[in-house]
Formats: structure tokens, sequence, C-alpha cells
């Protein structure tokens, strides 16, 4: 791993003599190929005059089909496909549907709104999720409500799943086995001859008021850019050969709400929080993309739009690093092609959406869920917002990726998994890093992954040291 | 006073005469097409009555806020095997909104 290539000479160069006048060793930095792939999550024309349901009409378009081959894969070549309008009562048979999760917590504008119920809005809450909720399955023309042997918790509104089992007299469906459409198919990767890291970084939150943060986020640019430790560091930072930033490059208070509520006369002359954020992120991207080829996703709290796909940020705000052409923004969520490693991966609004409505609390296992259920994100339309496309749900994982991410995790955790095809997919979740002061560092060869923390005055850590960086 | 007792169609004799003139020379000619309207028009309704079969086929999906075309695109995509002479009409007629918009494109959202 990285940290054996750092340690690999064992006289340090630091406490001795230079060596001789001239220049030391020029470490060269290997350079991958890469190709984008992120053509589907541009959005060309933007029309909002379309409703959500032909995203949903397309999804269980695109998703039936291969839903029913995995039903005949698990519950035998001659099982019983139906549709909801010709079931009988009684009859075991398959369905295929997309799920819907009656919430009663879940926030309502309607309700909200309402005259008659006069109600308060609801506060803010961790989790939606409630002892009255009911899963729904429906499909074109109906829905069915659940019961059964199926974790109503768990599932999220809008995930296409099958369901074996049969109607009762009380209309409704008793499950006896589900399934998921699971890890879609995977080119495999090539075999490496050397290791080759790329670094995910995520949250860096730029121009929030913890400047603490901000040693951590030097010492990363000074070991990316080689200005960090010995010659055997120098020489393993040599082999980052890409960085991605995986979104919330600002911080969530560099979006103050001021602007619209306070008079215009008061807020004339202040400036946006995110002016200088955006400032001293292309003062920073500025040092890294002069020397190494760097991806930039937008994530929640940054100047793009808000409804995913998010388009990359825009080129004129970063006017001292556009002019490098190492420096990619690219879209979110994010698909590329690195030395034929394919990775994908998102800033982590997915994953934070399932995880307030439904029970699963880790993000590690959510991301591993929406990988099985073969949809980067099954809550957009619902709860997350989306583009109101109508042809295909772009969000559908068509080919399976070897790297799959989420940014702005609360903690660093990694897990290799393998398909029922021999897939082999790494799951990372890429932690805050201006609360965690952690990146993560992929090895292309292996496909192992491990944290890279700069946490040295941090409060809750206080064993690692600057130099010690921790692996 | 005079406005009065007279009617005012007295003061635009001539007008009225051209007019009438223009009505009765046009008279000999609109005959041809009402005679050919109805036919072109029981093969316009008929051409419509087919688009809002398919609009209401719900198997390709809904129909509202897309345009007939698009809608028969995303079927054809997803394998659903719309009909072709669907796509034909469309292309034929794709400059009149009446044929390349869904039924209910009038309706607001």
């Amino acid at each position: 791993m990285f940290s054996d290539i750092s340690a690999q000479k064992e006289a340090s160069s630091l406490l001795c003599r230079p060596a001789s006048e001239d220049q030391g060793p020029v470490f060269e930095r290997t350079s991958l190929a890469y190709s984008l792939c992120s053509e589907r999550y541009t959005v060309g024309e933007r029309s909002f005059s379309r409703q959500y349901a032909h995203i949903y009409a397309a999804r269980l378009m695109q998703m039936r089909p291969l839903l029913s081959e995995r039903a005949q894969q698990k519950w035998g070549q001659d099982v019983l496909i139906r549709k909801l309008c010709d079931l009988e009562t009684g009859e075991q048979c398959c369905i295929v549907g997309t799920l819907f999760k009656r919430m009663e917590l879940q926030p309502s504008i309607l309700k909200e709104i309402s005259e008659e119920h006069n109600l308060l809005p609801q506060p803010a809450r961790a989790k939606y999720i409630s002892e009255t909720d009911e899963l729904i399955l429906e499909d074109e023309l109906q829905r069915i409500k659940l019961e059964g042997k199926i974790d109503r918790d768990k599932f999220v509104t809008g995930s296409v799943i099958a369901i074996y089992g049969a109607e009762k007299n009380d209309g409704k469906f008793t499950v006896e086995d589900f399934c998921m459409a699971d890890l879609p198919p995977q080119t495999p990767r090539p075999a490496l001859s050397s290791d080759r890291f790329v670094l995910l970084v995520s949250g860096l939150g730029l121009g929030s008021s913890h400047a603490d943060s901000m040693l951590g986020l030097q010492l990363l640019v000074d070991m990316i850019t080689g200005q960090l430790g010995d010659q055997g560091e120098q020489s393993g930072a040599a082999t980052i050969s890409r960085v991605l930033l995986a979104g919330n490059l600002l911080s969530q208070s560099t979006q103050d709400k001021d602007a619209s509520t306070k008079p215009k006369y008061l807020t004339k002359k202040t400036q946006a929080g995110s002016v200088e954020a955006i400032r001293l992120l292309d003062e920073l991207l500025c040092q890294l993309v002069a020397s190494v080829p760097v991806d930039v996703m937008p994530g929640h709290h940054d100047p793009t739009n808000y409804t995913l796909p998010q388009q990359p940020l825009h080129r004129c705000m970063f006017p001292l690093s556009s002019v490098y052409p190492t420096l990619q923004l690219v879209s979110n969520p994010h698909q590329a092609k690195i030395d034929g490693v394919r990775f994908l991966g998102t800033a982590g609004q997915n994953v934070c959406d399932i995880q307030r409505y439904s029970s699963m609390d880790n993000h590690l296992e959510i991301l591993e869920e929406t990988l099985r259920l073969r949809h980067l994100a099954p809550t957009a339309p619902d709860t997350l917002g989306c583009y109101p496309f109508y042809q295909k749900d772009p969000f559908i994982l068509e080919e399976c990726p070897h790297v799959y991410f989420s940014g702005n995790a609360p903690t660093f955790e990694s897990k290799l998994i393998k398909g029922p095809d021999g897939q082999e997919v790494l799951l990372v979740t890429i932690p805050h890093f201006s609360s965690t002061q952690t990146a993560c560092l992929v090895n292309l060869r292996t496909l192992s992954c491990e944290p890279v923390s700069f946490s040295a005055f941090s409060a809750d850590d206080d064993e690692e040291s600057v130099m010690n960086v921790s692996h | 006073m005079t406005t009065k007792r007279g009617l005012i169609t007295d003061s635009f004799k001539v007008v009225k005469k051209a007019r009438n003139g223009v009505k009765r020379e046009k008279r000999p000619t609109p005959p041809p097409p009402p005679q050919k309207e109805p036919e072109t028009e029981t093969v316009r309704e008929e051409e419509l009555q087919r688009l809002t079969h398919f609009d209401l086929n719900w198997i390709f999906g809904p129909c509202t806020g897309i345009s007939r075309l698009q809608r028969w695109e995303r079927a054809k995509l997803h394998g659903l095997s719309p009909p072709e002479e669907i796509r034909d009409l469309l292309l034929q007629t794709h400059t009149d909104p009446e044929y390349n918009l869904s039924l209910w494109s009038e309706y607001p959202l």
C-alpha cells in the first residue's frame, strides 16, 4: 500500500547533509489513461414542464426485463409473472413493480399549507420512519399493499423489485420472498503492473468559521504535490495519479439565507459568503492542478443546480485554475474510467436521503443496497430533487463500476463486495474532510482503499502527529 | 337630424354593394372545398382518432408533457414495439400541433 511505498527508503533523507549542490531526485508522476463517461448525467435541454410520472414509467420499463430474468433465476423458469390487473386471489405468483412507502411523518407541502388543519410546519427530523408506515407495490396500472416477509423500514420509495407470494382475501399481498436486480454486468479491469493511486476527498467545507481545518487541507495539498516528508514520501506522492473532490467544496455556512429575508438596502454592500470561499477554492485548486489532474464534483452546498444530476461548476468561477487542462469540472453523479478502472459515485445526497427515509444508518450499507437495487438514487424524485427525465432513468446502473463511492459520510469505511457473476466492487464512503481531516487512497492495482488522516490538532484525536501521516 | 332619419346603410351604399358583389362572386367557387372537405375531414378525424388511441394505450407510459413522437421513441427504446404507422403518420404531419402533441396538451399541468 501507499505507506509501504512511502517507507521504502530506510535512511531518511531529511536528517542528513544535502548530498550535493544540484537538485535532488525528481519523481515523475504516473499519468493514467482517463476517459469521462458522464454523458448520461449531463442535461442538455432543460424543460421543467413535465411531470415526474415519466421517470417512474421509464424506470419500470427499464427494470422490468432485468427483474423478470432475476425472478426466473431465483424461483425457476416457469414462475408465473403477473401484472397486478391479472392478479387472482390465492394464486402464487411473482410481480414486478415500484415500491412506494406511505409515511405518516414524511413532510408534505400540502399538509403544511392546508388551512383546515392549520398545523405548524413539522420540525426537521433525522428519521421519518414510523410504526404506521405501509409498503405498497405499484405497477403501470394498480397498486397493492404488501405484508409478510419484507422489511418495511428498510425499503424506500422508488425501488423497483420483484416479489413472490399470493394475494389474500383482504386484498393485501403476502410476500414470501423478494428479489432485487442485483449487480449489473461488469467489464473486467485490466491487470496493472504497478501500484497507482487515486485520492478521494469530499467535504472540504471552505468558507466555514472553523479555521482549524485549513491546516489539514494545506497538509493534504502539500502531500499530494510532493512538498511534504522525505524522499520516500515524495516518491509515494508521485504514485497518486489523480485526485477526485467529491462535492461540498464549500461549507453550508456560505449559504446564508439573509439575502432573501433582509431588506435590500441592508444587504446591498455585503458580498455572498460563497464568493470568498470560491476564491479560496480556486487558489487551492491552482496548487493542485499544477501538479496532478483533479476531478471536481459539485455537492449539496456548492453553487450549481440543486436537482440531481448536478451539472459541473462553471469554469469562470476558477480564473486561476481553469487555465490548466488538468482541471476537470465534472457532474454529480460522476462516472469515469481511470486506467480501465471504472469509478462511479455521488457527493452523498442519495445516501443521506435514504438514511432519512429508511431504518438503515450506515452509509456503507446504504451504498451497497443501492448497488443491489441497481439504482443510484431510488428516492429521487420523491424526496430528492431530480430533473424530470422522460426517456430514460439515467440513475439506473447499466454497467457495474469497479469503485463505487459516496461523499460526505460521517466516517471512512470501505468494503470489497463480490457479485453473483464474479463482479468485484470496492465500496468507499468518503468522510467529510472538514470534520475528520481524512482522505481516502484507492489503489487501482489491488482495489484496496486506505484512509489518510491529517488530524493533528483536532479535539478528539491527540495521538496522530502532523508528520506521521497515518495509514 | 338627417342621420336620425336615414339608415346608416344609405350613406355607405357603394361599400355594401361591393360586398354583396364579392359574396355573390365567391359563392360559385366555395362549393368545391365543401365537397372535398368531408373527405379530408374524415381522413383527418380518423388519423387523429388513431393517435388518440395511441395516447390512451397505457403500455407506452404517460403521455402528458411530451410530444407523441417522443413517447413513441421512448416506447421503441424500451422494446415495447409501438406501431410503426403511428411514427410514419407523426413524421408526415410533424408541423401540425394537433398531430404531434398529446391529447391532453391543451390542459395546464
